[in-house]
């Protein structure tokens, strides 16, 4: 019999500055590719919804890729295949923050294409008849209007992101449940190790999740659009 | 044509004879259950009810708020640790875990679809004698299906997507195999060549999932543009 015993206080007070380590990796990298993926999403976005030539396109085949093949073999491909280039040569904490921000990029771009194609044209129409040039079209009336109805679908985007900071696992990216799956490892004090990293990930996404529900109430749009 | 080198077909034959067999095994599987309960769970969270409401949103949100590999590990090392009539070999570890997530997603779509439909069609349908299951099986949820499937066919390629988190645990999917092949070739002779062949053998393994779920994410589209509007 292994583990007769549920002593969540033990575990905690044993390992607690072991999993905060963790978890502060989590949060580090989570926070990298939530900013990354934004500025990923913003720009090709942007290029996606103007039909900006060529960026345009080589977007929407970055999009594709990502969406459509596991984020599992993204990791893995930029963790061994990449090396086997000449020159290239990615530690584990670059794969971790790169392959998180790849993904969260290419689905951000999609929320952001639709966010800005979802702004009428009469209002760009109406900016521009004001003599606003394009590009402060886009800054005064595209972006801060389709980025309101882009902010709830790149908000859970985000969250995708925190929770696939999980999977660094498979390159040893010692990140919460990585830290969590080691100590269990140490311990066998699995269902320990299931509450910690139950209440810490669900506390997390249900946060941002509420998060959500208050960024619709405040930053909906007015009836009149 | 080039001659292919010596090492590809062995290796392809390996990877699609098990582990694109084992992969595509895993997803159906999992699509129809997670298709079946969630369904089921979308369509009763409609009823008012606080108990059976309050038990299918914790459902919900807790197996669509946890990492995969959470889950995962919750059914694959959490279960047996309770009691050894819970400790499943990795591809039934895998297939219960993406049914709770797969429910769980199809389960909030279901709901909002079954949600949309408006209260006069419950109206007339009660009108007409149905009773609760008569009225959802023949009036509410074909209406709902055209909101239902466009998500319903996102969250499929999900679940296709997901199958690989079954590599984690050691389970002879697609990337699995990829991995054993990759590790093979790169270990000394006469086993293996030295070159672990990492970029040929994962870009096939992207261009597998490739092939398999860009047609069907651009069905949801189409079929998004189509029913829904």
């Amino acid at each position: 019999m292994l583990a007769v015993t549920y002593d969540l206080g033990a575990y905690l007070s044993e390992h607690w500055e072991f999993l905060l380590r963790g978890f502060a990796r989590t949060i580090y990298v989570s926070a990298i590719a939530i900013a990354g993926s934004f500025v990923i999403g913003l720009l090709l976005g942007a290029a996606r919804a103007h039909r900006i030539p060529v960026l345009s396109q080589l977007a929407a085949v970055y999009v594709e890729v990502i969406r459509n093949t596991p984020i599992l073999v993204q990791i893995f491909f930029l963790y061994f295949a990449l090396p086997e280039w000449p020159g290239i040569r990615l530690d584990v904490f670059t794969v971790a923050w790169l392959s998180v921000t790849l993904w969260g990029g290419a689905f951000n771009t999609e929320n952001f294409r639709a966010g800005f194609e979802a702004v009428p044209q009469r209002l760009r129409e109406g900016a521009l008849a004001l003599g606003f040039s394009r590009v402060a079209t886009f800054f005064n009336v595209t972006l801060p209007i389709g980025g309101r109805i882009a902010l709830p679908s790149s908000i859970n985007t985000y969250i995708a992101v925190v929770k696939n900071t999980a999977l660094l696992y498979v390159i040893a990216y010692e990140e919460f449940y990585t830290s969590a799956y080691q100590v269990n490892a140490l311990e066998l004090a699995t269902w320990e190790t299931i509450t910690v990293l139950g209440v810490v990930y669900l506390t997390l996404v249900w946060s941002l999740s509420a998060l959500i529900r208050f960024a619709e109430g405040r930053l909906a749009l007015p009836e009149a659009f | 044509m080039p001659e292919l080198p010596d090492w590809v077909e062995p290796v392809a034959r390996y990877m699609l004879d098990v582990g694109l067999r084992n992969t595509l095994r895993t997803a159906a599987i999992s699509v129809v259950l997670a298709t079946g309960i969630g369904v089921v769970l979308g369509t009763l969270i409609t009823i008012r009810f606080r108990l059976s409401r309050a038990l299918i949103r914790g459902y919900i949100e807790i197996w669509r708020g946890l990492p995969i590999i959470v889950t995962l590990f919750i059914v694959h090392f959490g279960l047996p640790a309770l009691s050894p009539r819970l400790e499943f070999d990795v591809f039934t570890s895998g297939i219960i875990t993406l049914t709770l997530w797969g429910s769980a997603q199809i389960a909030e779509a279901t709901r909002g679809a079954v949600q949309s439909i408006p209260r006069e069609q419950h109206e007339a349908s009660s009108a007409l004698g149905f009773g609760w299951v008569g009225r959802h099986r023949y009036i509410i949820f074909p209406q709902a299906l055209r909101r239902l499937i466009p998500p319903l066919v996102g969250l499929i390629v999900g679940i296709i997507l997901n199958t690989t988190l079954i590599q984690v645990i050691g389970g002879s999917e697609l990337l699995e195999t990829a991995e054993q092949s990759i590790e093979r070739l790169g270990s000394p002779p006469p086993v293996g060549l030295l070159d672990p062949h990492a970029f040929e053998i994962l870009g096939a393994v992207a261009v597998v999932f490739f092939v398999i779920c860009f047609p069907l994410t651009r069905l949801a589209a189409y079929l998004e543009k189509r029913l829904v509007a």
